[in-house]
């Protein structure tokens, strides 16, 4: 039999494993296969990592040898797309079965997904689509949740959307809707502040007035990011530095909440892991400044 | 819009504006969105269109990137935008779309003259599947270093497991070649002979995780078949590849392509 391509990455395991109660703290960043082998071998000084569970559902091979070397050396947090919470379909519980795995099998600190939906009649999207916020669609996503957290056996985190579009028969602010979901599910916030200044600027209403009202002991985790202003429109591309407005909306944020662990996420044309680790150090002095 | 639109009906109505764009339907979804002073509601879902349809794109080119160099960027997206439509994806994981996209090629009349291109599809969706594949066969296998523990008696009823991640492809084609010839670190004249006759292969992931695509010999091919398909050990030696069993066997066992066996009596 003749070998032909052989294709190698050795990954080094040295460190002591962080428990599985590891808590998270300071400006973490979110883990991208472009960076892997710069993480392995600098072993940077970054507090935490966030994984995007999705690219880890496979049942072996290298990308979860890869996310079981990183959780040797860093504290980590899973953050998905796949639970579509908002939607009208019943829970996948496959997807939560294969979840559960991947979540006993890297003890995370946080798991985090949407307030979104994904599919509809079992049709997936692979996109994170706005919901109207009615009472229907608000029970809907509680009762998910619940199960969510049920099958998980732990309390999830959901994410505050960044959305283009608002549906006219909606019923209430997304604040309202989002502190109804988390009153009655007990589940806490990933604030995402990108995601709150692009929906404000997007549809009109105030970030200021919107962080007021979110309860204060419920946001565990801050998400940074880079937009696109289209024109007519700002798009949450994930491509970008962190734009000055955001920056000034995570200060606000964080004189509300305290020093709350934030994440930089990139995810298109992602750059070097030094441009990554500047914005992250700019989070921290912020962080820093916190009292 | 009907203030009575479920969340169902409305889900189910934004998804037909993505993919059945054209379908008169949209036009009372789109009375629903409410319109920003430059952007319709169907502009604003487009925005949601147009990033879906890229992500899927954009994931069937990353398993895919061998058919995207062979017909360029241009046709591929053209190939694509009917998949999507046709075919939907049926679960939150990513990596499972795009399995019927080698048969979907097969039956596309404008790529009917590369006759190998569904083939290599076939080889690039083996080698995605492999690369993700579990690690280690299930703990009810026993190892192949308890063989010598299997009496004369019981041989005949033992059937050999192939290491998860092995998968088998055989084209008319030289796909290897295709594929090898059209890897970014490929360095030489990039010609592949495409009358150098049929091939086998298997595509399968080592312990170190190293990818692979080797090439089989008809008896090789057809003694791993036959494992994959639950033959025992004594089924296989009735069939032609069992003439030469003892080395077949032995050079599948040393590469570490055959990973266990089980006792079904």
């Amino acid at each position: 039999m003749a070998g032909f391509f052989v294709f190698l990455c050795g990954i080094s395991m040295t460190d002591k494993r962080f428990s599985a109660a590891s808590s998270i703290a300071g400006a973490g960043l979110g883990l991208r296969s472009s960076h892997y082998q710069h993480i392995f071998e600098m072993k940077p000084d970054v507090p935490w990592f966030e994984l995007l569970s999705d690219n880890y559902m496979g049942e072996g091979g290298l990308p979860i040898a890869r996310a079981e070397a990183i959780r040797e050396l860093y504290p980590i947090t899973l953050h998905g797309v796949g639970m579509s919470l908002g939607s009208a379909d019943p829970l996948n519980v496959d997807y939560m079965a294969r979840l559960r795995g991947l979540v006993d099998r890297l003890e995370p600190t946080y798991v985090s997904d949407h307030i979104a939906w994904v599919s509809i009649d079992g049709k997936y999207t692979h996109d994170l689509l706005p919901l109207p916020y009615t009472l229907e669609a608000q029970k809907n996503i509680i009762n998910k949740i619940s199960q969510a957290q049920d099958i998980l056996g732990r309390t999830l985190l959901i994410e505050n959307p960044s959305s283009y579009l608002m549906f006219n028969c909606s019923e209430m602010s997304e604040q309202e809707f989002v502190g109804g979901v988390l009153a009655q599910t007990g589940c806490q916030l990933l604030l995402d502040v990108n995601n709150l200044y692009v929906s404000a600027q997007n549809h009109d209403f105030s970030a200021d007035e919107y962080l007021s009202v979110l309860p204060k002991d419920r946001v565990k985790e801050i998400h940074l990011a880079g937009y696109e202003d289209k024109g007519d429109y700002l798009f949450d591309t994930h491509g970008y530095t962190v734009h000055d407005p955001v920056w000034l909306l995570y200060q606000k944020a964080l004189s509300l909440f305290g020093a709350v662990p934030t994440l930089i996420e990139w995810d298109t044309d992602v750059p070097d892991f030094e441009v990554l680790l500047g914005e992250s150090k700019k989070a921290q002095r912020i962080l820093d400044e916190v009292v | 819009m009907s203030k009575d639109m479920s969340l169902l009906e409305l889900q189910q109505s934004f998804y037909r504006a993505v993919f059945e764009p054209e379908s008169l339907d949209n036009d009372e979804f789109y009375t629903c969105i409410r319109p920003t002073v430059n952007l319709s509601g169907e502009k604003l879902v487009n925005v949601y269109k147009d990033s879906i349809l890229g992500g899927l794109n954009e994931a069937l080119s990353s398993i895919y990137p061998v058919c995207v160099k062979l017909v360029g960027e241009m046709f591929f997206n053209h190939m694509v935008a009917d998949y999507l439509n046709r075919y939907p994806s049926g679960s939150p994981d990513l990596g499972d779309y795009g399995a019927e996209f080698s048969g979907y090629i097969a039956d596309f009349e404008p790529a009917k003259e590369l006759e190998y291109l569904a083939d290599v599809a076939t080889l690039e969706w083996s080698w995605h599947r492999a690369f993700n594949a579990p690690d280690s066969v299930g703990t009810d296998i026993s190892s192949l270093a308890d063989l010598a523990s299997v009496t004369e008696n019981d041989r005949g009823s033992i059937h050999f497991v192939t290491t998860p991640s092995a998968i088998l492809v055989r084209s008319i084609f030289p796909i290897h070649q295709v594929w090898h010839v059209n890897q970014e670190d490929y360095v030489g004249d990039g010609i592949v002979n495409l009358d150098d006759g049929d091939v086998c292969l298997v595509v399968w992931r080592n312990a170190t995780f190293g990818m692979r695509i080797d090439v089989l010999s008809e008896q090789e091919y057809a003694f791993l078949q036959a494992v994959i398909d639950g033959k025992s050990f004594s089924e296989i030696a009735t069939l032609p590849c069992g003439s030469d069993l003892s080395d077949v066997l032995g050079r599948c066992m040393q590469t570490g392509l055959i990973a266990g066996f089980k006792l079904i009596n």
